[in-house]
């Protein structure tokens, strides 16, 4: 009798301490079943579509800000950052499954675009039965600050965060870093430094993507204007400080220097004070035909909506329909100027895509898979020829 | 009786609105919001307002000297980008100092415009301002600018450790100099003449004080407080972005006039905008807290302001109507008139 209780107190016992490890490895068998293909975007491309990028990684100069900025390793450290990181404190995956895991996801502002970056997180969030809780700092860098200190206050699992600035990035990272909270960066490409705190970046390859849209885009000036004469362009830049302001200037400037020498950069400007408006890219763009005439011939915006519809707006009232025009991003309004036939082509920015690689590394990291350092979105120009096929638009 | 009674207590509200603002949202925040009442969060709150606390209390100055100060803005991020900028070459303590005297220098070119050339204060901050912005562009190359050496790592730590609870030294700078200029504006002479500048320029003059050097000193003090806060900031940030001070104008004025600083000059206090600015952040945390977006918080924001606004013209408009007055008299000849049978 006596044996008998003792054999049910140590079964009682086993049982108690067993039943977690039962139920982790449950939570995670069920979780590495779940299958993030059935998910799409709002456009009814795959939400998660694989990288097509198969670029090699160049060895980094001994000092990149020597070299002149037409030097595509002038912007080695910003392009080319998280590949080569010292990762420091990293915290170990639980490896327990991403079902039930509570995440909060800190984005740069409000934005149509930042709305359909959410949704995209949130479809792979509800996939695996996450807690997703979303903050917007509305592109004020203190606010962002502040919101990374409350999120540490809830102690999530993970905090996804889409830096605000490059520079500013790497003391939010340490910071998360420091209070033990896994942290993964995606959309804007911090600081490399930043990236030592960080389990990795998704996102887009703005530069990749931009050397790619320069290319479409120089074929196209070069083919409207055959000779030897140089071709003026302009680029409208994003707001400084951040990733893009660099990428989407200097990427096509330094890739055209080999690619294109006949492309001559004749002004870069960000619109102020406001940079996504369209009043203020028509008058900046206004400056620039008339100060240049018929030699500027090309202009590459670092957004499709709001400074596109500007450049067009300044275009139509100079009568000018001979100006290549290209940009980033699919919202709507930049598909509906592609098929019009005024875009000549935009970069494939998948928003929800973006979200959703957010979340989908974490789900991967807490279900125990090994994770690439940076992990960059699908990449694509859109033109006349398939925008079709990216209707209806994310944002 | 009563009506004596409801008027003290009107009165009573009017005086210290912004500290029953204050209560109230607190007391709704804590009952309510999740989390709001933790020390944690409260550490966050006023961590996030050191900034443009110590900026609002240079601003209140000159606005109770009945100018306005449009350049903090500017000035904030032009002091942080110095600091980051210049530290390799002078180290932090120089490029503090070089930040905090150019501070004090926009602040000093503010105010002899506004007294000497006698242009008005919102044109002469405005041309400061976009010139500063102009300035920060040229200097920084359009990038932010960080600095990650262990010396600006140690630095961030200190500032946002612990003294007490609720207490970091980043907070301690800001309640000090809010005590400092408090007190001298309310204890001292020299404090009490900007009240007085403001109220009443010719006045002033008539009473002996050196107007202009008063208006000079306000702006000069609004400089240098706005230059410590983008200090502070970048300090704990290790870096100096480009947009570092670009919502603190519009948020310091409202939280100023909030606060009951009368923007015709002569009233108000910068403990009261101080106040005004915890309350408007205990509110915008608490909006976060209740899993509310952006929109609400603007529209709160706005709808605070708008009563604020709304309320300052009707009071204006009271105390107008009722200038040359005497509230007695007028009640001695309504009695004789109903004893003399309404003649």
């Amino acid at each position: 009798m006596k044996r008998a209780t003792m054999i049910l107190i140590a079964l009682a016992l086993v049982s108690l301490f067993a039943a977690p490890v039962f139920a982790q490895s449950a939570n995670l068998k069920a979780s590495l079943a779940i299958d993030t293909k059935v998910l799409k975007s709002a456009d009814g491309q795959l939400l998660l579509a694989p990288s097509t990028d198969n670029r090699k990684v160049p060895a980094r100069p001994a000092s990149p800000d020597a070299l002149p900025e037409t030097n595509p390793l002038h912007w080695y450290d910003m392009e080319w950052a998280g590949w080569n990181v010292t990762p420091m404190n990293i915290p170990q995956s639980p490896a327990d499954g991403a079902i039930g895991k509570k995440i909060i996801m800190i984005v740069h502002g409000d934005h149509p675009w930042t709305t359909a970056c959410i949704l995209g997180g949130k479809k792979v969030a509800d996939l695996y039965k996450m807690s997703f809780k979303a903050l917007s700092p509305n592109w004020d860098k203190d606010k962002q600050d502040q919101l990374i200190d409350q999120a540490i206050n809830e102690k999530p699992d993970m905090i996804l965060l889409i830096p605000l600035d490059a520079k500013g990035a790497v003391q939010q990272a340490r910071k998360i870093n420091q209070a033990g909270i896994p942290l993964h960066m995606f959309n804007t490409l911090p600081d490399a430094a930043a990236l030592n705190y960080s389990l990795g970046w998704t996102g887009p390859d703005d530069f990749g993507q931009f050397r790619l849209l320069a290319r479409a885009w120089a074929d196209e000036l070069q083919k409207k204007n055959p000779g030897s004469a140089p071709i003026g362009v302009a680029y409208v830049q994003h707001a400084p400080g951040g990733s893009p302001y660099f990428a989407r200037s200097f990427g096509p400037i330094s890739e055209l220097a080999t690619y294109a020498p006949r492309i001559k950069t004749l002004e870069k400007a960000s619109p102020t004070p406001a940079t996504f408006d369209a009043n203020t890219t028509m008058q900046l763009v206004s400056d620039w035909l008339t100060k240049y005439g018929k030699d500027l011939k090309g202009i590459c915006a670092s957004d499709d909506s709001a400074q596109s519809l500007g450049i067009f707006q300044a275009l139509e009232k100079a009568g000018r329909t001979d100006v290549v025009v290209v940009a980033a991003g699919n919202s709507k309004q930049g598909m509906d100027l592609v098929k019009d036939g005024k875009l000549f082509g935009i970069t494939y920015q998948t928003a929800e895509g973006d979200g959703g690689l957010a979340v989908s590394y974490a789900a991967d990291w807490f279900n125990g898979k090994k994770m690439p350092l940076r992990q960059n979105l699908a990449q694509h120009i859109i033109t006349k020829a398939d925008v079709a096929g990216f209707y209806p638009p994310q944002w | 009786m009563r009506k004596m009674e409801k008027s003290r207590l009107l009165a009573f509200s009017d005086k210290y609105r912004i500290y029953l603002l204050f209560v109230a949202v607190f007391a709704v925040m804590s009952l309510f919001a999740p989390r709001f009442f933790a020390l944690q969060n409260m550490t966050s709150i006023l961590n996030a307002i050191a900034m443009n606390a110590t900026v609002a209390i240079g601003f209140t100055v000159v606005m109770i000297c009945g100018q306005l100060d449009l350049s903090i803005g500017a000035v904030i991020t032009f002091a942080g980008v110095l600091t980051m900028g210049l530290e390799p070459l002078l180290g932090f303590p120089g490029a503090i100092a070089v930040a905090i005297a150019g501070g004090a220098f926009v602040g000093l070119l503010n105010g002899l415009l506004v007294a000497k050339a006698k242009i008005n204060s919102f044109i002469v901050t405005l041309g400061t301002m976009t010139i500063l912005q102009g300035s920060i562009y040229q200097f920084s190359g359009g990038n932010s600018i960080g600095i990650t050496t262990p010396q600006a790592f140690a630095i961030s730590d200190f500032l946002g450790v612990s003294l007490i609870p609720l207490v970091t030294p980043r907070i301690l700078i800001a309640i000090l100099l809010v005590v400092a200029v408090e007190l001298f504006l309310r204890r001292s002479r020299a404090g009490r003449n900007f009240y007085l500048v403001g109220g009443n320029k010719n006045t002033a003059w008539f009473a002996g004080i050196n107007t202009d050097r008063y208006q000079i000193a306000a702006f000069v003090i609004s400089g240098v407080t706005a230059a410590v806060g983008g200090i502070c900031s970048v300090l704990v940030s290790t870096a100096a972005t480009l947009k570092l001070g670009e919502n603190s104008l519009m948020y310091v004025i409202s939280a100023t006039i909030i606060g009951g600083t009368a923007m015709s000059g002569g009233k108000g206090g910068v403990l009261r905008s101080v106040i005004a600015i915890f309350t408007l952040e205990m509110l915008y945390t608490g909006i976060i807290l209740f899993g509310l977006g952006n929109e609400v918080k603007i529209f709160f924001a706005g709808l605070i302001l708008a009563y604020v606004v709304l309320y300052e013209a009707y009071a204006t408009y009271k105390h107008d109507k009722s200038l040359g007055q005497r509230p007695e008299l007028m009640k001695e000849i309504k009695k004789r008139r109903t004893a003399s049978g309404g003649a």
